[in-house]
């Protein structure tokens, strides 16, 4: 019955899949779990404690957040302009928010 | 302050009671459903909320209000169950501070903020630590790493002949990224202001961040 309904999914034309619904940035609060998505305005290499991680900002109308993935120097798919969505818990970095290795998803150009 | 504990061995049930006297709200996770029970039975620590399972498990986190912890300490005797909780804590619930035992030093390289850890306790080192401070006068005695070590206490006790003998702080020195923070003197601790004057043999403990160690030692130790 999955496989059923991937199928199906296969079949509908990009566009048409349904997009998880997202949180405006600037009404994301820290400590909650939200999904926001936006587009990747930033990206930056910040190795901490000799080792590498991925940082990026991902910016929607509404306002700018930060994500960090600790491990990894680079992830498929995720590139600058590209827009994503991205789920998590995130925590309050002076002004602005940051999550750290958050759930993710390459959304349609 | 609201402070989840995993692991309820000596240092874990320990810790809860010091933190519980001093007025916060702490629980205490095991998985030990004997240690548990008798804790509960027991009523020690005084006042302390328990909770059997286990912590790597995020639902277990989550039952005891992680999400709203302000600090989360993983002092099990298994430095992979303390990677775990505090990855969980910093990834899945954004604790503002995660503390974490090392119990072999050979591990203490992975408690750092990949895994979440921001502060980590190794209690091998501080012994080291501090039988280094028993046995040295007048050299640099590094006792605690903070920040996954961009910052360091260190200790100096000053033997004759120091440069510092008998110099106001200000006249010191010190490289920015350092500061005195506390003399101590026969026994008494002085609170470091500009003007102290420092004598022989006084322990002085420095904070110091950045690669300014050799700057601090200079001034200090000469």
């Amino acid at each position: 019955m999955a496989l059923l309904r991937r199928k199906q999914r296969d079949d509908q034309p990009i566009a048409s899949i349904e997009l998880p619904e997202c949180t405006p940035i600037c009404d994301t609060e820290p400590r909650q779990w939200v999904r926001v998505s936006g587009k990747v305005v930033r990206m930056t290499a910040r190795p901490t404690s000799g080792q590498p991680a991925l940082a990026i900002s991902l910016s929607d109308e509404t306002g700018i957040v930060t994500a960090v993935w600790t491990g990894r120097r680079e992830i498929g798919g995720v590139t600058l302009g590209r827009k994503i969505a991205i789920e998590g818990v995130a925590v309050k970095h002076g002004d602005h928010l940051e999550f750290t290795n958050p759930g993710y998803t390459l959304l349609p150009k | 302050m609201n402070v989840i504990i995993a692991g309820a061995g000596s240092v874990g049930r320990y810790m809860a009671g010091q933190l519980q006297d001093s007025g916060h709200s702490v629980t205490l996770i095991d998985n030990d459903p004997k240690v548990v029970a008798q804790g509960q039975a027991t009523r020690t620590p005084v006042g302390v909320t328990w909770c059997l399972g286990d912590a790597c498990e995020v639902a277990t986190l989550k039952s005891v209000g992680t999400a709203q912890a302000d600090v989360v300490a993983a002092v099990t005797g298994d430095d992979e169950d303390n990677l775990v909780v505090s990855l969980l804590s910093k990834q899945e619930f954004a604790v503002p501070r995660v503390l974490a035992r090392v119990n072999n030093p050979k591990n203490e390289w992975m408690f750092n903020d990949m895994w979440g850890v921001d502060v980590s306790v190794s209690t091998p080192h501080l012994l080291t630590g501090l039988v280094e401070e028993a046995v040295t006068v007048g050299s640099f005695v590094r006792l605690l790493s903070l920040e996954g070590g961009k910052a360091r206490l260190a200790e100096v006790t000053l033997a004759e002949g120091s440069p510092a003998i008998a110099k106001e702080l200000t006249d010191l020195g010190l490289p920015r990224e350092s500061t005195v923070v506390a003399v101590l003197r026969d026994g008494h601790v002085v609170v470091p202001r500009g003007d102290t004057v420092l004598h022989q043999g006084d322990e002085v403990l420095v904070l110091v961040s950045g690669g300014v160690e050799d700057d601090v030692r200079r001034a200090l130790v000469g």
